[in-house]
């Protein structure tokens, strides 16, 4: 394995989710979730080297509204940037591999939408291609039936233990006072919830919501000295697959496999259990299945604890879900996970998406130590 | 099996229609901006570290990062700061060609804001020229960038001092 620079993770800041923010725009959230994040780490905005914005502007309505974030981060004087129509989880990525080639040394990750000014069941039609898809008017949750169906069919998993695996995250979330959906439900209260789409229940759906989120990278030689107890990254890993539904068995996740399987060799580790928790961005309980079947996890296991946050079950903004998985392992190994804390927990793995049925994933691999000394 | 003979005429594009309806939040700052528009008040936010007054309010200063925390009216008077003439149709207006679009920095802001400038011939446009707005009529007004209906050359002094904390 390479001998690569150790990149740690000092400061996350999200703000709540919500359902709909009435009194600010995408922007102003971020400008918050910006300030939080620095007030954090005791940077100044001159400190940090190189921002990275994910968002999109069909979420927003706003054309090119990620150059309107640049005013929110403190872009003056000019400054490297870059932004990608995908999850921050990815944004952070990129700034990652800027970090491996040399060319900053801190940086600023943020995502931002809101979701509520748009209509996210046009928008998820709208990733359909135009000629076969979209004009069927399949969306983000029919996707995610279809994929739920055929994994129950491959595997004999039945309602049940969907309900089990959202109950098992609604547990979770009641604990974690950034999430959307703070009450307990019971795998029997979520089985009688109606279905939305079969073989979906409304119970096994995340609700709409939105925030903003900023995560900040260090590399070593600064990081210590911006977090006291910073949180490094021993490996990471990003694979997409085909568009077309139909080109993929929608029952397995052959990109989180293969995602996780780089990872983890990158980081030291021969298998997946072999971290304290594992946050997955999973937006359904079939979908986190068939991640779990991926990347070897045992969905009812009590080690590794998935998914301490609550997972996207309690909270799904989107654009920053993915980032908040790698806030909430941030958040974990730092200490600084209040009463979700999961004791003694110094490895997490992290998974982030995007696309349809789990189309794009990748996953990382973080710790309370440093990878290569 | 067997194709049949491909279509006189070839399907050579799909149609779609996109429809994406969006409700914008205007934001605290915004709302109070546009409400005081009905009432002939422009209103700027100043940054609380290099005291620049943005206009309309911001919530921060993209220039020194830090908060606006305190709106400030600025006048409806300023001048021009740069500015062109357009003699080709605009989408989604109907003016008379050609119009001049000038850049409008107004007593008391320290960013100009853009204005359509009338009742004067378009050559008599100069930089630093005085300008004031023209608005609707009271109880047209809507709270929004139409109830400013365009920019004129100044027909009164500019008066008091700018900007005023509100």
């Amino acid at each position: 394995m390479p001998q690569l620079r150790n990149v740690a993770i000092v400061a996350f800041a999200q703000l709540p989710v919500v359902a709909r923010d009435e009194h600010r725009t995408a922007t102003e959230m971020l400008y918050l979730a910006v300030r939080q994040a620095l007030e954090q780490c005791q940077a100044r905005r001159d400190d940090i080297d190189y921002q990275i914005a994910g968002s999109t502007d069909y979420m927003d309505g706003r054309p090119f509204g990620f150059v309107t974030a640049l005013e929110s981060l403190g872009s003056w004087p000019p400054r490297q940037d870059l932004h990608l129509e995908m999850d921050g989880t990815f944004c952070a990525y990129y700034a990652w591999l800027r970090m491996q080639a040399g060319d900053c040394e801190t940086a600023l990750v943020v995502a931002h939408g809101k979701v509520s000014e748009g209509d996210p069941r046009r928008v998820t039609n709208l990733q359909m291609d135009p000629y076969y898809h979209a004009p069927l008017g399949i969306d983000a949750i029919a996707s995610s039936a279809l994929q739920a169906s055929m994994y129950m069919a491959r595997t004999g998993v039945g309602d049940h233990e969907l309900a089990r695996v959202a109950a098992r995250n609604r547990a979770h979330g009641a604990r974690n006072p950034d999430n959307q959906v703070r009450a307990v439900a019971t795998a029997e209260e979520l089985q009688s919830t109606p279905f939305v789409v079969e073989p979906l229940r409304q119970g096994y759906l995340a609700p709409v919501g939105e925030t903003a989120t900023c995560l900040i990278l260090a590399v070593e030689g600064k990081a210590e000295r911006m977090c006291d107890r910073p949180v490094w990254i021993h490996g990471v890993d990003h694979r997409s697959e085909l568009q077309t539904l139909g080109a993929r068995d929608l029952s397995r996740s052959a990109g989180a496999r293969l995602a996780s399987e780089r990872a983890l060799a990158l980081a030291g580790l021969d298998r997946a259990d072999q971290v304290d928790l594992a946050e997955l961005a999973a937006t359904n309980p079939a979908e986190e299945m068939v991640l779990c079947d991926a990347l070897g996890l045992d969905p009812f296991a009590s080690r590794p604890v998935l998914n301490p946050s609550g997972g996207p079950l309690c909270a799904d903004p989107v654009m920053s879900t993915g980032l908040i998985r790698l806030g909430e392992a941030f958040r974990q190994l730092a200490g600084r996970a209040g009463e979700r804390t999961v004791s003694g927990a110094e490895m997490a793995l992290v998974h982030g998406q995007q696309g349809h049925c789990l189309q794009t994933n990748i996953v990382w691999i973080c710790g309370t130590r440093r990878r290569w000394s | 099996m067997k194709c049949s003979a491909p279509p006189e005429t070839p399907v050579k594009y799909v149609e779609a229609v996109v429809w994406l309806p969006y409700h914008y939040v205007a934001g605290d700052y915004r709302a109070v901006y546009l409400r005081a528009l009905k009432d002939k008040k422009i209103l700027g936010s100043r940054c609380d570290v290099t005291k620049k007054v943005f206009v309309p309010p911001v919530i921060n200063s993209p220039e020194s990062f830090a908060p606006c925390s305190e709106l400030v009216q600025v006048s409806d008077q300023g001048r021009i700061t740069t500015f062109c003439i357009v003699n080709i149709p605009v989408i989604g207006r109907n003016l008379e060609l050609p119009y001049v679009a000038a850049s409008v920095l107004l007593d008391g802001a320290d960013i100009p804001i853009f204005a359509l400038i009338q009742e004067c011939r378009t050559e008599d446009v100069h930089m630093g020229m005085r300008v004031e707005a023209v608005w609707k009529p009271d109880g047209q007004r809507q709270g929004d960038h139409e109830d400013i209906l365009y920019f004129r050359p100044s027909q009164s002094s500019s008066s008091g001092e700018w900007p005023r904390p509100i």
